[in-house]
């Protein structure tokens, strides 16, 4: 019998291999529709900038009201102890042990600082975190963030908010063919359902996007295409793609043509 | 009709409703904080006027009521005594080259309305447009349509408008709308224009905004600016006697607390970089404002018996306020 195709973080199963953040959009119901659209399971919110959850409740009342798992992340921290500290907070008001580590190291392009990444998640792992470390796509860094007891790595497809895709695909498959047991997610830098495509295709277990749906002229519209370019990705890959070849080879065969059409 | 009316709320709605209505009708203003109204988002604003800039976030509709809205403002204002400072000379906006990525997706969603449209400018007419910005920026764009207002002074110069009017206004008061009556007293029609203080009863949620005002001598821009930028998209809207403000975050929380050091580092920082005059500009004050805002962040009158209700004016007070009052007068008459 087959067994579902889940996608796994930290033990536990869900469906759908698309994670969806929740700033930008043009208003809290347009949020909440485009979420639903988007047949996600889980959802990113960032305490940072709404202060306190109390401060915060009705916006999170809706967050809450779509029933999704609730993935905290540490946006806008730039060094050890602000992620540190803030996970700490998330774990409270949001009673849970999931971390997406996001620690910025330049605040032009958003870049992840790599060196303060391992030293945060050393710290969350030791406390009892599930980390779900934010990281550039790095084979290395990649490695020791597994090592330290990360199930989940999210490399970058480009920087935050720029929609350009999968700028080192490369980079990106090397990952993927290194660390095969290891729950990979493209987060960030993803513009066009095509890309979201691109990364399941190539094995990646799920993507992590906000502004490619957020910043779209139709957000709840824009929902759907994702899902579905989601969807194709990973029927893709459980299919095998056929082999590249340099040399054109006719789908139809040419036996039986007269001679004389033959070159 | 001469009718016996309440407003209720004398943050920036309440105040148009009660200039609109005390020309005919018997008008009383009840507010639940001091003279000051402190707790009034539009006396934080900024006060920009700029239905095509902020377009690119609503739809089209709210936009087009914020083009009648300013076709409105200059009899709102003349209606008054005292300068209150009203200006339509366009929005300039602009990027520093390396977030021109960012102005060209701001371009890309400006929606056409009523054959208003922004015109792209080179660093020589942004020059021309703002001389102190010469040399600064190499693209930007123009927005001819827009302007603002100087709120301060309109918060003034209403309340002395409708003192002079005899308009009874009932400070310190925080009152109940039961059975279309106002603690038990009976009105023709009740204005409700309490903005957040309605949140009982209805699903308002508070959006935070922090606005700095500063006095920069060194400066002379003549027009509002705005500044696209990735993370510190900010607006400079230029006052009377070198004032400007400079706004604003927004922030989904109900937290009207003291602004905190980091917004207000964004704030000045990103000023700074389109202006480095305002480096030796003063700190007049820093302000907080909650936003009253629907989960789709669109504005509503509703009526229900003889009780009116504008509310939801979220980021766009000064630019919907004037169209929404003339629909509650236009529904009373």
């Amino acid at each position: 019998m087959q067994t579902k195709d889940c996608l796994t973080i930290y033990g536990e199963q869900v469906n759908s291999r698309l994670l969806i953040g929740s700033a930008l959009y043009p208003s809290p119901d347009i949020m909440t529709q485009s979420i639903v659209a988007s047949g996600a399971e889980i959802v990113t919110v960032s305490l940072r900038r709404q202060q306190s959850a109390t401060a915060g409740d009705d916006f999170w009342q809706l967050i809450k009201n779509t029933g999704l798992k609730i993935l905290p992340n540490t946006a806008g921290c730039h060094s050890v102890k602000e992620a540190t500290t803030l996970a700490k907070m998330c774990r409270e008001v949001f009673a849970t042990d999931w971390i997406k580590l996001e620690l910025i190291g330049d605040d032009y392009n958003l870049q992840p600082d790599p060196f303060a990444l391992l030293e945060a998640t050393k710290i969350l792992i030791n406390d009892g975190f599930k980390v779900l470390p934010y990281c550039t796509d790095d084979l290395v860094l990649c490695q020791r963030l597994n090592e330290l007891g990360c199930e989940v790595l999210m490399p970058w497809g480009a920087p935050i908010g720029t929609g350009k895709g999968l700028l080192n695909s490369y980079n990106l498959k090397t990952i993927r063919e290194r660390l095969p047991d290891t729950t990979l997610i493209v987060d960030a830098g993803l513009g066009l359902p095509s890309h979201a495509c691109q990364a399941l295709e190539m094995g990646y277990d799920a993507v992590l996007l906000n502004s490619a749906i957020a910043g779209a002229g139709c957000p709840i519209t824009m929902s759907r295409a994702f899902k579905a370019a989601v969807e194709a990705g990973r029927f893709a890959y459980q299919a095998k793609a056929m082999p590249e070849k340099d040399v054109a080879a006719p789908s139809t065969p040419t036996m039986g043509m007269p001679f004389w059409h033959q070159q | 009709m001469f009718y016996n009316i309440a407003v209720v709320g004398f943050g920036l709605a309440g105040r148009l409703a009660a200039l609109e209505l005390s020309k005919l009708h018997h008008v009383t203003v009840f507010e639940a904080d001091d003279e000051q109204t402190p707790n009034s988002a539009g006396k934080v604003a900024a006060a920009m006027l700029a239905p095509l800039a902020e377009s690119v976030l609503c739809e089209a509709d709210l936009a087009l009521m914020g083009l009648d809205s300013m076709k409105r403002w200059p009899e709102i204002v003349s209606g008054l005594e005292g300068d209150v400072f009203f200006q339509q000379q366009g929005t300039l906006v602009v990027a520093h080259q390396q977030d021109k990525g960012d102005l060209q997706s701001f371009t890309q969603r400006i929606k056409p309305i009523a054959g208003q449209s922004a015109q792209a400018l080179n660093a020589q007419q942004i020059a021309q447009l703002e001389p102190e910005l010469a040399n600064r920026f190499n693209q930007g764009l123009f927005l001819p349509c827009e302007g603002q207002i100087d709120n301060q002074a309109f918060y003034k110069a209403s309340f002395t408008m409708l003192n002079k009017r005899k308009v009874k206004c009932v400070f310190n008061q925080r009152v109940t709308i039961k059975n279309g009556e106002i603690n038990n007293r009976p009105f023709d029609y009740i204005i409700d224009c309490r903005g957040l203080g309605a949140k009982s009863d209805k699903p308002l949620r508070g959006v935070r905004g922090e606005v700095a005002r500063l006095y920069a001598p060194e400066v002379n821009l003549t027009r509002p600016v705005r500044l696209m930028h990735p993370r510190y998209p900010i607006y400079i809207a230029p006052k009377p006697n070198h004032e400007y403000v400079i706004g604003a975050t927004e922030i989904e929380s109900q937290d009207s607390g003291a602004a905190t050091v980091r917004s207000t580092l964004e704030l000045l920082s990103a000023a700074y970089t389109v202006h480095s005059g305002f480096a030796e500009a003063r700190l007049l004050n820093i302000q907080t404002g909650l936003r009253p805002a629907f989960s789709d962040n669109r504005p509503e009158v509703s009526q229900v018996g003889n009780v009116i209700s504008i509310n939801g004016l979220y980021r766009h007070g000064y630019m919907l306020a004037p169209a929404l009052v003339a629909q509650v007068v236009s529904r009373i008459e």
